[in-house]
């Protein structure tokens, strides 16, 4: 396996970086936690990338990375990672409009218990920016797939631990007698793996922004007359942390090539990622709260809001624990 | 980034395979750990016959070294080659070689430091003919090694040495050592270090050996008393031995992750099969806690191979500093729940009643070295923090 980027993946990895660094500092992501509203001018640059949503998930996954290190608000990552593979799969005629940037979309599929499993259930949970996208995708059961304007189901906003991120219940009730296109339930498990994939890339970004804001107070915070970093246990903590974000970042992207190759051992290389990147972005938003000590506990601090961004994103597409349990199955079929 | 290998390392593989097809002895059948960590309890061979034929055909078919040009085990095959070639060895659970310091480290050593005279024992060395120790550890400096004080006096065209090594695995084997000796005592640490190479037969060294907590033959203490070096076993600069000292680490640490991660997944599979022939399977502890395992391997795995690519491309790869640390702090748990999941049978090492031929044991022994010999975890965790994480030292 080749890990090396192309010059066109370095470039848009870059672009990425740089914009997200502009469009996206620590001010936007706190502003928003009570005005949706000021993710708006981000979304009008992110928009000239939807067409990745359609391209390879290696590419994708690069790109999203970066949105989690910047806890980026707004509806990329719906649109992208779960809306546009989706309309794909279905042959929709939405599809250019969304590649293009020109409209926007969520897909709901979990009911009461959460799981990201296909039901009849009229009230869907846990769907994300249903509020501010255009269209959302109902997944019923047996893989039926219903695209409707968002403005045609009533949504309420459930507040959550991640302000950088919003979920929402939606009652499809209105809509149930929209059209529905087939999917077969093999495409759903694919198309579920890729957006587990991309949400384990941009946990890892995530995982890293923690990690560098970590790193770099220990290297500044001067206590004992010496740079808390010189402290072997403060040492210790970074050293396995970097490791847990190293090794997640390498699972993540491993999970991307094997999704795009279509590689027997592709399901097992997301539950993989997904664990991995769980286990990064929690052990990552604690060592980097311990680390910070007093001013890390803040509310003014920007460290909780991409805390909350890595805590949310474990609890979202499978636990690592549920994601262990789902390897397991596949490790040692019953 | 993309999965597959091209089509010239499949072409290589195949080749490869049909090597070992042929070749590869039986032997190895009884067991991944049974090499290095000798099989015998008293006295049984550490290298015993086969596997120096083994290593010897290996070298004659230009299998040994593969990046080497022929007339020295190779076939000067590129880096890419040589990962495919690692990975097809571990996954058929054969190693090259019972001593790894003369292919290992004193190979690239010697070629990257070595005059002309002394690149002319790496032939032998990378056969096996030659069977070579590392003298590094004294009783006063393991993890702080720069403080070694075996003394070697300069006294016309020789070097008289006086001293003491430990732990110097093959020593009692060995025909030769790299020996790191203090050659200056009154410049600061790092900058009075010289390498010599010594003959184990030289009057004056004296080889004590000392059993691993296995109870199998191993290492041992080594012992110099007016020990007679000729000068021109001098390797590199007079006083430039530590420059060497960085070099060997470095290769032992270059390939050796993959022999890292696939004997962590070798454990891991190990697992499974525990796991299903005990009945534990269906336990949803035992279920996660392996799949927990499982997570950790592939994820190392995948670095492993991130950093290589990166090597391969000529860059650094500090993705390689963590994989020696995390492969064995990880292999350890993973050995010790091996043992866990066979209930009153875990600590069994009669062959015929305990699993794997009673060798999780073994496993259980082995996985402490790992985490102890060639730069201990707490060592390897200040590297990761001061060099690749750039923070200041304590
Ligand atoms: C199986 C085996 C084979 C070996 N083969 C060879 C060989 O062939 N040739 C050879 O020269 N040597 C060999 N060694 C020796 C090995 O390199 C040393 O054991 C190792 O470097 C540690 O040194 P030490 O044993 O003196 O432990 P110490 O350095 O005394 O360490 C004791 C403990 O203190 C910790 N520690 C030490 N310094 C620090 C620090 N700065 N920060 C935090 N913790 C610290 C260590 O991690 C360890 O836990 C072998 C060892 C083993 C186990």
């Amino acid at each position: 396996m080749d890990f090396s980027l192309t010059d066109e993946q370095v470039m848009l990895r870059d672009t990425a970086r740089a914009l997200l660094a502009k469009e996206c500092p620590p001010i936007l992501v706190r502003e928003h936690v009570d005005d949706p509203t000021v993710a708006l001018p981000l979304w009008s640059q992110l928009k000239d990338f939807a067409a990745l949503g359609d391209g390879p998930c290696t590419d994708l996954c690069l790109f999203i990375e970066e949105t989690g290190y910047a806890a980026a608000p707004g509806p990329f990552f719906a649109t992208t990672a779960l809306f546009a593979p989706l309309l794909a799969a279905i042959d929709h005629e939405l599809l250019p409009a969304v590649l293009a940037g020109d409209a926007t979309g969520t897909v709901a599929v979990a009911g009461a218990d959460g799981q990201w499993t296909p039901n009849d259930e009229p009230v869907k949970t846990f769907v994300p920016e249903a509020d501010r996208v255009d269209f959302v995708a109902i997944v019923g059961a047996d893989a039926r797939v219903r695209v409707v304007p968002s403005a045609d189901v009533s949504t309420r906003h459930v507040r959550m631990i991640d302000f950088s991120r919003r979920f929402f219940e939606v009652d499809t009730a209105a809509v149930a007698g929209a059209p529905a296109a087939e999917l077969d339930p093999a495409t759903l498990t694919n198309l579920t793996a890729r957006a587990t994939a991309a949400l384990a890339a941009e946990m890892v970004g995530t995982s890293r922004r923690l990690f560098e804001m970590a790193l770099a107070y220990a290297k500044e915070r001067i206590q004992f007359d010496v740079p808390i970093g010189s402290f072997q246990a403060i040492q210790h903590r970074l050293a396995e942390c970097s490791l847990d974000v190293e090794r997640a970042t390498a699972a993540a992207q491993y999970a991307a090539m094997t999704l795009d190759a279509e590689d027997p051992e592709r399901f097992h290389a997301v539950h993989v990622a997904k664990a991995a990147a769980g286990n990064a972005a929690t052990r990552s938003a604690k060592d980097s709260i311990q680390i910070h000590g007093g001013i890390g506990y803040t509310w003014e601090h920007d460290l909780h809001l991409y805390l909350r961004r890595a805590v949310g994103s474990e609890y979202w597409l499978g636990t690592t624990s549920w994601h262990h349990d789902r390897l397991a199955d596949l490790l040692m079929p019953i | 980034m993309h999965l597959s290998w091209g089509p010239e390392e499949v072409a290589f593989r195949e080749e490869l395979c049909a090597f070992l097809d042929e070749y590869v002895p039986p032997e190895f059948e009884r067991g991944y750990d049974y090499a290095g960590e000798g099989e015998g309890e008293d006295g049984a061979d550490i290298v015993p016959g086969w596997a120096r034929e083994w290593q010897a055909t290996l070298f004659d078919h230009g299998w040994m070294i593969p990046g080497y040009p022929p007339e020295l085990g190779g076939r000067n095959c590129t880096l890419v080659q040589t990962l495919v070639y690692l990975e097809e060895l571990a996954s058929r659970r054969v190693i090259r070689s019972f001593h790894y310091p003369g292919y290992g480290i004193v190979s690239p050593s010697l070629l990257e430091f070595g005059n002309e005279e002394q690149k002319k024992l790496v032939p032998a060395a990378a056969r096996g003919d030659t069977i070579w120790c590392i003298g590094m550890s004294e009783p006063n400096a393991g993890s702080d090694l720069a403080g070694l004080q075996t003394r070697a006096m300069l006294d016309g065209d020789r070097f008289i040495v006086n001293g003491q090594k430990v732990w110097t695995s093959y020593a009692s084997v060995a025909q030769k050592c790299f020996v790191y000796v203090r050659t200056d005592p009154d410049v600061p640490k790092h900058k009075g270090i010289s390498l010599l190479i010594v003959d184990m037969d030289t009057p004056g060294i004296e080889v004590r050996p000392l059993r691993h907590l296995s109870r199998s033959a191993g290492f041992a203490e080594v012992f110099f008393t007016d020990v007679e070096v000729p000068v021109e076993n001098l390797v590199g600069g007079l006083n430039d031995g530590w420059r060497i000292t960085q070099g060997s680490l470095a290769h032992e640490r270059a390939g050796l992750w993959v022999e890292g991660v696939c004997r962590l997944d070798s454990t891991v599979q190990g697992l499974i099969g525990i796991a299903e022939r005990y009945g534990r399977h269906t336990d949803a502890g035992v279920r996660r806690d392996i799949a927990a395992f499982y997570e950790q391997a592939l994820s190392l795995r995948a670095l492993g191979h991130k950093g290589f690519s990166s090597f391969a491309q000529g860059s650094s790869a500090p993705e390689h500093s963590y994989m020696k640390m995390a492969t064995s702090e990880i292999g350890k748990a993973a050995a010790e729940y091996g043992m866990e999941l066979q209930g009153a049978y875990g600590p069994v090492m009669d062959p015929e009643r305990g699993e794997d031929n009673g060798r999780w044991v073994n496993y259980f022994f082995l996985s402490f070295a790992n985490t102890i010999a060639g730069g201990s975890s707490e060592i390897q965790r200040n590297i990761i923090a001061q060099r690749v994480l750039g923070l200041p030292r304590s």
